[in-house]
């Protein structure tokens, strides 16, 4: 609908178009200060780095297939693994929920109709492909050895790779995120529709603030971290670099001051999405919204306390070990919180096993397992035997892809109808979603046994009598890939030959449900006012539940 | 609000008003707490960079002080009250938009520039006499300086330890244009008062056959150097947002001049403003970090 047909025919017969129809051209994309459209956008690019590094995953497992160092040699292995979890991290992990669902979501969930600052939202998307085109730039120029953490003086003296390309790519991407998070503060702020309180919010918004408050507080620092070792590069100038008077410990320390909240920021929003899909899936109230919802804070506030544990064994004073450890334990605390919340609401839920509701139940057991196995890394005596064996690599491995990913996927499958117009496949989805699961547990399990026997990561060979173990693990990642791969393709599928969704297809009270799907440029035809609770189930929030049932009586007849 | 929700002709009421807002506070106070955040996030950046000085600083604070009297106290001073002016006229174009009086803004303007650019062209003064000096921690890019038998400077001879202050300065051969330090008194100075750091201890010195701890000058011109690469970078960083802040500012004089800004909407010259402000705050604290702390050692002498 254009202006003219709007004055000539009035508002209310004229055909609806929304956000996908609204413009069709390349221009239309690329200067587009739609949300909605940019988050369609990093979606297309952050999947594009999710599938190179999961090239790179898949060259680590099949390397490790046998003991000997014989599919790739030592030196490109170095580089395999750093430049997996570079992409991983920076590329996909952290712009995947916020960037692509936090995009998309935010603005509708709060009934707002774009994010408060729309150019800056576009100029984020640009800094983030800059970013990471400096970056695969220098991946194809030879790539990086170091390790994702870029420690020096491996960094500074002993590497001869494009430490300071990658260095560079990484400050850009930085401020992509920085930018994205400012956008979600200032829209929770001041964006909301009338009658929408701090306290309706849905969930999935309180994690999205929480989260921004760690990228906006976190990533400079490891902005500036990453551009004083990228001149130290170019300029021999001990910083960072023992040999030349610099302080390597105060590289560690910079870093992880960002890092590990940063950890955070790729587990949070996996959060708020796992808090939306338990509550829609058991058609019951969150239980403990309040808990929840602060838990998000604490986590983004203690998150910031307990960088140190990454320092146990390099060279911290060990008082400073102990309060990190202790720290660390709390972080626990509005974690296990979570968890029993999720839990509180199944209980006497009406629970339906739909395919996001698989990878939310997912979500629980593996962050569960992740969660614990972090609590024998945080303390000290422990991690001596511990640190730098695949028993890290399995435990960061459950929390970001059996916590973060999974709920992407989840997240992904449960508002696909409200992105793209289109149902998926339910029987693929649920078998992709039992694969990855199972596919998933078969890949790192192994690894937590593999690390106690003292396997140390980042090797290209290792003991024979590790191979069966490694064998395991290296099938389970065949399967997860298999998994992994199914929802690319029937999700594209379904964009033309899947079933037209409708405007709610999950009965749930939530804003974003209250338009179109997929919804038009301006979000909402008429300024939506709340005057219901978050996840109200019932008649009280103005769902229409016997229609719906009506509804269903008629597909099933 | 019938066609609300298509084209934008019909959501603009009010000029300046971008369509995803309601009305203009809803807009105004999105874009303060934007740029609210964005200062924050600046501070973290700075921070970081603060953290590193404080650790370097803490382990070798001779260094430090040593660099620290290389830097012209004067030039820093004058462009302190410099960006202290700008800070007045900017906060002055801020009153002149709410007054509405556009002659008065575009003035304020040009003098904000005015004492931003004196700012800038007094750093490059300060940046030129490192390069003369060979202070540029860059091997290569300061200044290269033949190296003349003829000329060769006396002082060259004598322990480090022993520089005059009060002698003329002497142009030292620098044929590749390195860095160059040859002053180590401050050492000395410390070593007999008893007051060297841990860090020092081992930073400062070599064992000689004796197994003596002895000053080894090389090894103290790595620490200035560390001094020297933070005061260029953050310097620089600041710098670089003074070049933006300068490009703001012609924008606002652009915007100034054709009369955008009422009673009504000032919001960007007040952002803008605060955005200035912040860039003179992160001066404030680079001024004595750099150039003042460790000066009360020269009188030691």
């Amino acid at each position: 609908m254009n202006a003219q047909t709007a004055i000539t025919e009035g508002h209310v017969d004229a055909p609806k178009g929304n956000y996908l129809t609204n413009g069709s051209t390349l221009a239309s994309w690329l200067l587009t200060k739609d949300h909605k459209r940019i988050a369609i956008m990093y979606l297309i690019s952050v999947s594009a780095f999710f599938m190179m590094g999961g090239l790179y995953a898949a060259t680590i497992r099949l390397e490790l297939l046998t003991p000997a160092s014989d599919m790739v040699e030592t030196a490109t292995y170095n580089k395999v693994f750093t430049q997996h979890g570079i992409l991983m991290i920076f590329f996909f992990l952290i712009p995947s929920i916020p960037a692509i669902l936090g995009n998309f979501l935010l603005p509708l969930m709060i009934g707002a109709k774009d994010l408060a600052l729309p150019r800056i939202n576009l100029i984020s998307l640009y800094i983030y492909w800059l970013g990471g085109g400096l970056t695969l730039f220098a991946l194809m120029q030879g790539g990086v050895d170091t390790g994702w953490t870029f420690y020096t003086p491996y960094s500074t003296t002993f590497s001869n790779s494009f430490v300071m390309f990658v260095g560079l790519g990484i400050f850009i991407n930085g401020f992509s995120s920085i930018l994205t998070g400012l956008n979600f503060i200032v829209t929770i702020h001041t964006m909301r529709a009338p009658g929408m309180t701090w306290f309706r919010m849905p969930l999935f918004v309180w994690a999205h603030y929480a989260t921004s408050l760690v990228m906006i507080l976190g990533t400079p620092v490891v902005a500036i971290t990453v551009l004083l070792l990228a001149i130290e590069r170019a300029t021999h100038v001990g910083i960072f670099d023992p040999s030349i008077g610099g302080d390597p410990i105060l590289f560690q320390h910079m870093f992880w001051f960002y890092s590990h909240p940063a950890v955070y920021i790729m587990i949070l929003p996996g959060m708020g999405v796992i808090s939306e899909l338990i509550s829609n899936f058991s058609r019951k109230k969150i239980f403990g919204y309040e808990f929840i919802a602060f838990s998000s804070i604490a986590i983004a506030v203690f998150g910031f306390l307990v960088w140190g544990h990454h320092m146990f064994v390099s060279g911290q004073s060990i008082y400073a070990g102990m309060v990190f450890s202790f720290l660390t334990m709390v972080v626990a605390v509005p974690s296990a919180i979570k968890m029993f919340n999720w839990t509180a609401t199944l209980y006497k839920g009406s629970i339906s096993f739909d395919t996001p509701m698989l990878y939310a139940i997912g979500f629980m057991g593996l962050f569960l397992i992740g969660g614990l196995t972090g609590l024998f890394l945080g303390s000290m005596g422990l991690t001596v035997h511990l640190t730098d064996t695949y028993f890290v690599v399995a435990h960061f491995h459950y929390v970001m892809v059996g916590g973060q990913v999974i709920a992407y996927l989840g997240g992904i499958h449960y508002w696909w109808p409200k992105m793209t117009g289109r149902m998926y496949s339910e029987f693929w989805g649920k078998i992709s979603a039992m694969l990855v699961f199972v596919g998933f547990n078969l890949t790192f399990f192994p690894q937590f046994i593999l690390g106690y026997q003292g396997m140390p990561r980042r090797y290209a060979a290792y003991p024979e009598e590790l191979q069966v173990l490694n064998i395991f693990s290296t099938a389970g990642a065949s399967v997860l890939g298999i998994g992994l791969i199914m929802p690319a393709i029937y999700l594209t599928h379904s964009l033309i030959f899947g079933k037209k969704a409708e405007d709610n297809p999950w009965m749930h009270p939530g804003l974003e449900w209250r338009t179109t799907s997929p919804p038009p440029t301006e979000n909402f035809d008429v300024m939506p006012v709340v005057t219901w609770e978050a996840y109200e189930f019932g008649e009280e929030s103005g769902l229409d539940l016997e229609g719906a049932k009506r509804r269903d009586a008629a597909t099933i007849a | 609000m019938s066609t609300h929700e298509t084209s934008d002709k019909f959501v603009y009421h009010e000029p300046g008003l971008q369509h995803q807002f309601e009305d203009m506070g809803q807009q105004e106070e999105s874009v303060s707490i934007g740029m609210w955040m964005f200062l924050v996030q600046e501070i973290l950046f700075f921070g970081g960079l603060f953290t590193a000085y404080l650790v370097f600083r803490s382990k070798y604070p001779m260094a430090f002080a040593a660099g620290s009297n290389h830097l012209d106290a004067f030039w820093g001073g004058l462009n302190t009250l410099v960006l202290i002016v700008s800070s007045l006229t900017m906060a002055l174009t801020v009153y002149y938009a709410q007054k509405n009086n556009r002659s008065m803004q575009v003035i304020m303007i040009v003098l904000t520039m005015f004492f931003g650019a004196a700012f800038l062209g007094v750093k490059a003064i300060e940046y030129t006499d490192k390069y003369n000096h060979g202070l540029i921690p860059v091997a290569g890019l300061n200044k290269k300086i033949k190296d003349d038998k003829t000329a060769h400077s006396t002082g060259h001879e004598k322990p480090c330890w022993e520089v005059d202050h009060n002698a003329p300065a002497v142009e030292h051969p620098n044929p590749r244009g390195e860095f160059q330090w040859t002053d180590c008194s401050l050492v000395k100075l410390a070593q007999d008062k008893n007051y060297l750091t841990e860090s020092e201890k081992t930073g400062y010195f070599v064992k000689d056959e004796t197994g003596a701890a002895k000053i080894d000058p090389d090894k103290f011109r790595d620490k200035v150097r560390i001094f020297f690469f933070l005061y260029f970078v953050m310097t620089g960083l600041h710098a670089l947002h003074m070049v933006v802040g300068l490009g703001l500012m012609l924008w606002l004089l652009w915007t100034a001049f054709r009369g955008h800004y009422t009673s009504e909407y000032y919001m960007p010259v007040e952002m803008s403003g605060l955005y200035w402000h912040f860039v003179d705050i992160v001066w404030i604290f680079l001024f004595p970090l750099l150039y003042l702390l460790g000066r009360h050692f020269l009188a030691a002498h």
